[in-house]
């Protein structure tokens, strides 16, 4: 079977190709409307950028790992590289330019408790492949960190065979000299599970897309996340969920805390195939300006072509409610205190979506680390 | 203790106190009653220090310093305490966490040591019993999905707890069942003492069959139009304000 699939060199070699004729995204092209990638980087510096170096805190017990700069990929990787949710130009350039990356895979039944840490922390182009098979669970920690400038561009494909269970928390540290994409894409069997926190603290240009397809019946992705930006930083997050088959489910809930003069950016596409009846998505973007500097873009969008769907979807850019405010300083809680409060309160229910105790306290850390440049210009 | 003197305050650009005076003396109880959007809330609000409530005219002084230059929550850790015609909901700020934060910022200010979080919970439990709010109510988030009556028995456990020097309740009574007010007047009088005031605003006489005032005030068109004893409060609920009020404000 493996000789009739192309090679790896080919793979590249075609998306290679891919990403020239198609170059950069920009404002026009491939949904890039607040996050002109273009107008700051151009293709010679993405090819350029060479490999990603990335780092993989002991692969938990259980789990399989390939290292994508190895020769004589297994099976499993060669069945999956490249083939997984949409090719936008920049995930080409991610399979085209990366000479490396790393593939975990959890063989049929395994429930791996302990999560997987992968670190990335330094700059260039870098493929990440998970395979879970039927039966399994998993929570994968990604990491960036560092600031070194220029471009990290992370092309990352999940592949959730049925009852599969994924615990994806993404965290991004504030790197505001560097630009960071990311695309993600995921397919889910039958009752196959995705839950997915993006907790990022800005760059000077930082995208994460995700396409998901959710192909069988019972398939369920959960996404969430936070930003606390200040400064000149920016975060987009733009997502994609389509419901192939009927009774599949969805949720987003993103929370933006926007101070300084930054840019918090969510746009969220659910599509409805047909006759992918009974299915039901909820997304919620909501954004608190602190400041009058700072800037929100928040598009929701539904196409629907099935009977019988569930949709609900909401956003709204606000600034903190006075009359919390008042509330709490009249019980004596010192106005800035009272503003940080009521910060952390709004974040809450998007933070309570990680399951992972351990995650969820590292991640309202990094938040009260960033807070307070965030609400530096809050008045 | 409280001295307001021909007070004026303008909301969003319209004058809605026109000239209001009123003492409070210490261990008094005072009651305001008044026709609606006659300007009880605002009052409440000006001492309270609320934003966008602009004294255009006159005084505040509270236990001789000048209140209305002070900061909303330097007021609440000297002793102010307004609970609200409307309390509001926070979501995403738990009860209880509120309550041991609001409690500590106070003490913080006054210069007294921050209790840690056992005798926090020890002290809630123990004046949140009388009250019958429940531990359930102290889990969930600050007032949301509470009952009207659940919220203003959480306002008078604040009371309870911060055992301020001026209480001014905001018709707690309004949205209680007979048993909730009983529990709230008992309350409130639990905290009656020689250097304690408060300032009980209410469309009701029946709360002030449990809390006996003993000055009772009546506000209307942003002024007090007219003043008496206890029994002023029987003939106002007999009467209405018709008598008092010639012209509409
Ligand atoms: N922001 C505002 N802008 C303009 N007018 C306001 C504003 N807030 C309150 N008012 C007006 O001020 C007046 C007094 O309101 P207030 O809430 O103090 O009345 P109240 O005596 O407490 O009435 P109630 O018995 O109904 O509680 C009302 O006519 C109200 O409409
Ligand atoms: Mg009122």
């Amino acid at each position: 079977m493996n000789a009739a699939l192309p090679s790896r060199d080919a793979r590249r070699a075609e998306a290679l190709e891919s990403f020239r004729e198609r170059g950069m995204p920009h404002r026009r092209f491939e949904h890039w409307r607040y996050s002109d990638l273009r107008a700051i980087l151009d293709a010679g510096q993405v090819a350029q950028s060479g490999t990603a170096a990335w780092h993989l805190e002991k692969a938990p017990e259980g789990v399989e790992t390939f290292d994508l700069g190895k020769p004589d990929a297994p099976d499993w990787v060669m069945r999956n590289l490249g083939t997984i949710g949409a090719r936008p130009t920049m995930k080409e350039a991610s399979l085209a330019f990366a000479d490396g990356g790393i593939a975990l895979r959890v063989p049929r039944g395994r429930k791996i408790a302990e999560p997987a840490r992968l670190q990335i922390s330094s700059t260039g182009n870098v493929r990440v492949l998970l395979v879970l098979e039927e039966e399994t669970s998993l929570t994968l920690l990604e990491t960036h960190t560092g600031d070194a400038g220029l471009l990290r561009n992370v092309g990352v494909e999940i592949a959730l065979a049925s009852q599969a269970k994924l615990s994806h928390v993404r965290f991004a540290a504030s790197a505001l000299k560097s630009i960071s994409v990311e695309h993600i894409g995921v397919t889910q069997a039958r009752g196959a599970q995705y839950r997915a926190h993006f907790a990022n603290f800005g760059s000077r240009l930082s995208r994460t897309e995700l396409h998901i397809l959710l192909q069988e019946e019972d398939a369920e992705a959960h996404l969430s996340g936070v930003n606390v930006l200040g400064d000149e930083g920016h975060a987009d997050l733009t997502s994609h969920i389509e419901h192939v088959a009927g009774n599949t489910r969805s949720t987003q809930l993103f929370k933006k805390v926007a101070g300084g003069h930054s840019r918090a950016v969510y746009q969220g596409k659910i599509t409805v195939r047909e006759g992918a009846n009974g299915s039901d998505s909820r997304q919620t973007a909501k954004a608190l300006l602190l400041g009058g500097r700072a800037e929100a873009d928040l598009k929701p969008e539904l196409i629907i072509f099935a009977d019988d769907v569930k949709c609900a979807h909401g956003a709204a850019v606000g600034d903190l409610d006075p009359e919390s405010l008042f509330y709490l300083r009249s019980r004596g809680v010192p106005e800035a205190e009272a503003r940080h409060m009521l910060v952390r309160a709004f974040l809450e229910d998007a933070v309570a979506e990680i399951e992972n105790e351990e995650l969820r306290a590292a991640i309202w850390q990094d938040v009260e680390h960033a807070l307070p440049h965030a609400m530096r210009a809050a008045r | 203790m409280l001295e307001i003197k021909n007070l004026h305050v303008a909301v969003g650009g319209k004058e809605i106190l026109k000239g209001l005076t009123l003492s409070i003396g210490e261990g008094e109880v005072h009651a305001i009653m008044g026709p609606n959007g006659s300007g009880k809330s605002t009052l409440s609000y000006v001492l309270a220090g609320r934003e966008g409530y602009e004294i255009t005219q006159g005084s505040i002084s509270y236990r001789g310093g000048d209140l209305a230059t002070m900061k909303t929550e330097d007021r609440a850790a000297k002793g102010v305490f307004l609970a609200m015609q409307y309390p509001v909901e926070i979501p995403g700020v738990t009860t209880l966490t509120f309550l041991k934060t609001a409690l500590n910022a106070q003490r913080r200010a006054r210069g007294d040591s921050e209790l840690d979080a056992m005798s926090v919970l020890k002290l809630v439990r123990q004046r949140a019993t009388a009250l019958q709010v429940t531990e359930e109510m102290l889990k969930r988030a600050l007032n949301v999905g509470f009952s009207g009556g659940e919220k203003k028995r959480l306002e008078i456990l604040q009371m309870s707890l911060f055992e301020p020097k001026l209480a001014i309740l905001d018709e707690t009574d309004s949205g209680l069942d007979i048993d909730a007010l009983k529990l709230v007047a008992e309350g409130v009088n639990a905290l009656r003492a020689p250097e304690r005031a408060m300032l009980v605003i209410t469309h009701y006489q029946r709360l002030l069959n449990y809390i006996v005032p003993d000055r009772v005030h009546v506000l209307a068109g942003g002024r007090i139009v007219a003043e008496g004893g206890k029994e002023l409060a029987h003939e106002l609920e007999a009467k209405g304000y018709a008598h008092i009020v010639k012209e509409p404000a």
